[in-house]
């Protein structure tokens, strides 16, 4: 099942039947969507040159599976093959072809042959309620997450289930689910957020790491500031129209089919960090927004509870209802005459009393 | 620093809370004036009263304002008048005909309405702000004004003040991330609808109320209101 372990990239690459070519043109291409300058090109190839495979170990709990189908839908077939063949994935809980023991065996024997140099990915969210609501194996999922990602040389989360929670978390939570940041306290975990991640996003993580032996710069939530530093907004499209102040006001009005801003339609792209405006969904093609859909801010956290996906950023998220609003006028009116006829009658009293009190003089008598 | 939790707190649970503050400290507030006194009215009318509140309550609202060589103010106290009325003006367009806002209120009261574009909004903001800042000079330098101030009065300001930079700094990426701002608006937003019924900024609902007193009571002198 696993290459020779002390091949390096380029050998096993060789093996397939790359060609000299095209292994410079995928160095080049790696740099390009790492983000490196052209001079650093040469580091590219030395890395895939002088390392060997980087082996990943995928592990899902309360997700979809839908990074999963978004990492195999990458833009760069090149890439995303040599990621799925040749560099990674030595376990993968739905790619993999084993099933019952024998995948925990695979997962067994990866984390022995690899220890201390694989690579975790986690997918999906973990409950704290009950480890029944995602028990594999009959092994608690904290158990497990936590065994593997002692011996792991970088903890990637994918998706916003395993970076912030996602729709396990979303209200009333019955799991009691929580991101991995959250579980693996001890550790530095590298966030992909996401609903699902984007694939481009994940497959250059993997490679960054790969070219540089260590997590790219990460920002305050650990997501990597070279795909995350910008919101939607910054890089919009529609930004021109937004700036007139030029929206579209239904999905079906003039300004919609103009291709108007969609904030006035709930888009989150003000506060949503990713890098969809610029790489962009299915191999390049589109993105939400540029479709015709405001951005429901799928990579922020606790997206699922911040408000209807059509009502915008500024929404209120706990609006009181007409009687909580007549009690609160009606407290205020019950207190407020209740003082003033307090007063009145304490003004009465006191103008009563000088009436009958007698005076000073009278009281010396 | 992650905002989020924050952020729906300032929009969730502090914002009800707030919103039911402001309602019914106003409404005890409105309660306490108007039980200060109805005697009884043993003069007759000499003009319609109904009337008299609502010329006055017209010319206050809508036409002397607007009218520099007839509002004494102007004249007196140009600072007063001229920064006095660009703050408001520059606030009541910003809150109410800024595209942002409108989608606040659209999600309190079910509708919205046309909006103006960002920048005129945001010159009216910037305005409104630089009054502000000369209203706040002004206070602490004319002597008379520096008398009657006490502390609550530049809390007044404060609290205006927050939100109108915070929003300002928002829309244009300033200082800190855009979450980050937009938190600490709702945030100081939310404190001043807790502190509009504790302090002097009342002043919106008994404006409208005692003009219409003062209406009514010119009228029933026979004045012009």
């Amino acid at each position: 099942m696993f290459p020779d372990k002390n091949d390096t990239i380029v050998q096993v690459l060789e093996k397939r039947g790359v060609t000299r070519r095209d292994f410079l043109k995928l160095s080049v291409m790696l740099a390009g969507t790492l983000g490196l300058k052209y001079s650093s090109v040469g580091k590219v190839v030395r890395a895939l040159e002088t390392k060997s495979r980087v082996p990943v170990i995928w592990l899902e709990f309360q997700d979809c599976a839908g990074c999963t189908e978004s990492i195999t839908r990458s833009q760069n077939p090149t890439l995303t093959q040599l990621l799925l063949n040749d560099i990674a994935l030595d376990y993968h809980e739905t790619l993999m072809v084993a099933a019952g023991h024998q995948a925990e065996s695979a997962k067994e024997a990866a984390m022995e042959k690899y220890k201390g140099e694989y690579v975790l990915v986690v997918e999906g969210s973990l409950p704290l309620a009950n480890p029944g609501y995602c028990t594999v194996a009959g092994k608690a999922p904290i158990d497990e997450l936590q065994k593997v990602a002692a011996d792991a040389a970088a903890i990637i989360a994918v998706g916003n289930c395993a970076t912030f929670g996602g729709l396990p978390k979303a209200k009333p939570n019955p799991t009691d689910a929580y991101g991995v940041m959250d579980v693996l306290t001890d550790y530095t975990v590298i966030n992909l957020p996401g609903c699902p991640a984007i694939p481009e996003v994940m497959t250059n993580t993997i490679a960054y790491f790969l070219v540089e032996g260590s997590a790219p710069e990460l920002d305050a939530l650990n997501r990597p500031k070279m795909f995350y530093a910008q919101t939607l907004h910054d890089r919009c499209l529609r930004r021109g129209f937004y700036d007139a102040g030029l929206y579209a006001k239904s999905f079906n009005d003039e300004g919609y089919r103009k291709g108007y801003c969609l904030y006035k339609l709930g888009c989150k792209g003000p506060t949503t960090y990713n890098a969809c405006a610029s790489l962009k969904w299915n191999q390049g093609t589109s993105w939400p927004v540029q479709s015709g859909h405001p951005c429901l801010g799928c990579s922020q956290p606790n997206f699922w509870d911040g408000g209807g996906f059509y009502e915008g950023q500024g929404a209120i998220l706990q609006k009181p209802g007409l009687a909580a609003l007549g009690g609160a006028a009606l407290a205020g009116i019950v207190v407020g005459g209740g003082l003033s006829v307090a007063n009145s009658r304490e003004k009465e009293r006191a103008k009563h009393t000088l009436e009958q009190s007698p005076s000073d003089e009278e009281k010396e008598e | 620093m992650n905002w989020v939790p924050l952020m729906e707190f300032v929009r969730g649970p502090l914002f009800y809370f707030a919103i039911l503050f402001f309602i019914a400290g106003m409404a005890y507030r409105l309660v306490n004036v108007l039980a200060l006194g109805w005697k009884k009215d043993y003069v007759p009318a000499k003009h319609n009263k109904l009337g008299g509140s609502i010329v006055a309550f017209l010319k206050g609202v809508i036409v002397w304002p607007f009218i520099p060589r007839i509002s004494q103010t102007a004249t007196r106290n140009p600072i007063i008048y001229f920064a006095g009325g660009l703050f408001h003006l520059g606030l009541f367009v910003t809150v109410l005909l800024g595209a942002a806002h409108i989608l606040v209120w659209k999600s309190l009261l079910g509708f919205g309405w046309p909006s103006l574009p960002l920048p005129i909004i945001d010159w009216l903001a910037a305005i409104a702000i630089i009054s502000l800042i000369v209203l706040f000079i002004n206070r602490i330098s004319n002597p008379v004004l520096k008398l009657l101030t006490r502390v609550p009065d530049y809390f007044n300001l404060l609290f205006v003040f927050m939100p109108m930079v915070t929003g300002f700094f928002l829309t244009h990426r300033l200082f800190l991330s855009y979450e980050a701002m937009f938190t600490i608006h709702v945030l100081f937003v939310d404190l001043l609808l807790i502190w509009i019924p504790l302090s002097r900024i009342s002043h919106f609902m008994f404006y409208f109320y005692s003009k219409a007193r003062y209406g009514a009571a010119f009228a029933q002198r026979g004045a012009r209101p």
